[in-house]
């Protein structure tokens, strides 16, 4: 995984653990693939349907494969695999198959990669039913949400921020067990205001709460960690007790966080509760510039978290 | 690369072996005759793509595998799953949308059936090719010397996914068979009218891929193909592309009524003369093997009938299946 080094080292560990992974990749790495062979740690052309419908098959009969995208942008073109045939197989086959993969990439970071190859799909694959949606928030969450991913009886996709590799305390991070799917992380305590950031947003809105702290506003940051399954409760139970919702993410508006607001709906007395308190602070519904001038329009940024938090404040009168 | 000839050692099955041959594929005809009927009554779920006049090429593949190699097929697949073995009961109450079906009745034809390693009919032209490279790559990791079969038709050739599995398998070196239906029909279209070359071969050829035709209308010479093939793959030296000619006798789908397709009469009154059952009792006498057809189709014709009262009677899913089986890591 070329842009958070640290996951190779997770990787290599699982690898000892469990003989059934095998690696698939443009770009294997290289310590991997000596250690473990070629038979199991693969270099590929560049055919990422056939790769990821390879991840398919061999999870099908028996190994759990990891297939190494590269950039979510890639993930595009194996749309036919992941939903048709990853996603469907365990319903299709009326539970007779699983198909325990992991398709890894990275989304965007402040890289100047432009409008294809900069993108947050994991909001996609929340409208896809059969499949997890991994997104963790920390190097820490990283290490330990991909040793569970490697562990899932189903397909797992998992998308990571780039920006996660700036992070330190690698080894700590490199020590965090497995973490549960389906269950979100309170960052943050606080009944202002509840911060739903995802992913590389998740740092930059720990940074806003605490500085909106310091000026004596406490609100709760939940991290979802996986998108889906998602934690509704966690995220309903807060929105009840505060009343107000930001969701953050690096990603379009379009994606994750209307649908994250839209599942709130199955909890009448949260969205009562929120009376039209909700902002957004997210990628807006454009591609992404390479123009640092413009891209950094697109970003969720500290200030703009705390100024939409604020608005939501001074929205009571 | 060079084509395998099938030697005459090869299609000298033994004896016993047509007559069960033979038989596979009476029971494959009598079925698909019942479905388009139950489907025109609208007892079946969904479409019925007819497998009628291809049924050589499922029973000849089949006779070459072994309980542990892994099968591919595709939307128009009863064919490959009664090949395969796959429950007969099972599948007509899979078909019916019953709660007793192979998949519960959530996929209708698009069935896989682990007891059987068949794992999936993909309703998805070309995307189970891969799948089918993943489960050989299964077996080259393992080291088990089984092989997988992926069964598709000429149409899967437009797919850019096959041309990315043909590359990876070569060069992989995988224990993979890939069987090409050519019955000349993508969809409602004829290949040589979308096509840019009859010879699909070649196709293979240019990602190094071993390539044999064979007459697939003749189960004894698709089961010498196969068994070729089959011992390549188990011998590790990689895949080997079957083109097997034939035809599709009937049209693309059928719902109450099949879709309106028109086969120029000589065509199809030459092709119905090399019927894969007809051609079967030919080569019976001509190896001077005894082989007697009607009571071989009669009783084919008595299990479908009995399948199908047995699905016509059988509960459907329950409601709450409709939840189950959407997360694997879920209930």
């Amino acid at each position: 995984m070329n842009e958070v080094g640290l996951l190779d080292v997770v990787v290599q560990e699982e690898f000892d653990r469990d003989p059934t992974l095998v690696f698939l990749a443009t770009n294997s790495p290289a310590a991997l693939r000596g250690r473990f062979g070629a038979d199991r740690v693969r270099i590929c052309a560049i055919s990422e349907q056939a790769m990821v419908g390879m991840g398919v098959g061999a999870a099908m009969s028996g190994l759990r494969p990891i297939v190494d995208l590269n950039r979510a942008s890639f993930g595009l073109l194996t749309m036919d695999q992941l939903v048709n045939h990853a996603g469907r197989m365990h319903y299709q086959s009326g539970g007779g198959y699983r198909v325990p993969m992991v398709v890894t990439a990275a989304t965007r970071g402040r890289q100047q990669l432009g409008p294809q190859n900069e993108q947050c799909t994991y909001g996609l694959f929340m409208q896809t039913p059969g499949l997890t949606v991994v997104v963790p928030g920390s190097l820490a969450e990283a290490c330990g949400l991909l040793r569970t991913a490697v562990r899932w009886p189903g397909p797992v996709l998992y998308f990571v921020a780039p920006e996660l590799n700036r992070q330190r305390g690698l080894s700590a991070a490199l020590g965090t067990p497995p973490l549960p799917f389906g269950v979100a992380a309170l960052l943050r305590r606080g009944d202002a205001a509840t911060i739903v950031a995802i992913g590389g947003a998740v740092p930059v809105a720990l940074a806003a709460a605490e500085s909106l702290s310091n000026a004596g506003t406490d609100c709760d940051v939940l991290d979802p960690r996986t998108l889906a399954p998602l934690d509704v409760p966690a995220i309903a139970d807060s929105v009840a007790r505060t009343g107000r919702l930001i969701v953050v993410d690096d990603g379009p508006r379009s994606g994750a966080p209307v649908q994250i607001l839209g599942r709130l709906a199955e909890r009448p007395d949260a969205l009562a509760a929120l009376g039209g308190r909700v902002g957004f602070v997210c990628q807006p519904d454009v591609p992404v510039p390479s123009s640092p001038a413009l891209e950094d329009l697109t970003w969720p940024t500290e200030q703009r978290i705390v100024d939409e938090v604020r608005r939501l404040l001074d929205a009571d009168g | 690369m060079t084509s395998i000839p099938a030697t005459l050692e090869e299609t000298a099955a033994p004896p016993a072996d047509l007559a069960s041959l033979f038989a596979g594929m009476a029971l494959i005809r009598e079925f698909e005759d019942r479905l388009l009927e139950l489907r025109k009554a609208g007892e079946v779920v969904g479409p019925v793509h007819p497998y009628i006049g291809q049924e050589a090429i499922a029973v000849g593949v089949c006779a070459a595998l072994g309980d542990g190699d892994s099968v591919v097929s595709h939307y128009r697949g009863h064919g490959h799953a009664l090949a395969r073995g796959v429950d007969l009961n099972g599948l007509t109450a899979e078909l019916f949308g019953r709660a007793n079906g192979v998949c519960g009745g959530k996929a209708a034809a698009l069935i896989g059936d682990p007891r059987r390693n068949l794992l999936m009919s993909s309703g998805i032209v070309g995307a189970g090719i891969p799948v089918a490279a993943g489960a050989a790559m299964t077996a080259q990791v393992r080291g088990d010397s089984s092989v997988a079969v992926a069964f598709f038709g000429d149409g899967a050739l437009g797919s850019g996914v096959v041309h990315e599995t043909l590359n990876l398998a070569s060069v992989q070196r995988l224990p993979l068979v890939l069987v090409c239906e050519h019955n000349g029909y993508q969809a409602g279209n004829r290949t040589e009218d979308i096509y840019p070359e009859v010879s699909v071969l070649r196709i293979a050829e240019a990602h190094r891929v071993r390539a044999v035709a064979v007459d697939g209308n003749d189960v004894l010479a698709v089961a010498a193909a196969a068994r070729s093939a089959v011992a390549a793959a188990r011998a590790g030296e990689g895949p080997t592309f079957i083109e097997a000619r034939t035809y599709l006798t009937k049209f693309h789908l059928q719902f109450e009524r099949p879709s309106p397709e028109v086969r120029p009469p000589d065509e199809l009154a030459a092709w119905l003369q090399r019927d894969p059952l007809t051609v079967a009792l030919t080569r019976a006498a001509e190896l001077d093997i005894h082989l007697s057809a009607e009571p071989l189709r009669a009783e084919a014709r008595a299990r479908v009938e009995q399948a199908v009262q047995a699905a016509r009677s059988a509960p459907w899913p329950a409601a709450a299946e409709v939840h189950t089986h959407v997360l694997a890591g879920a209930a």
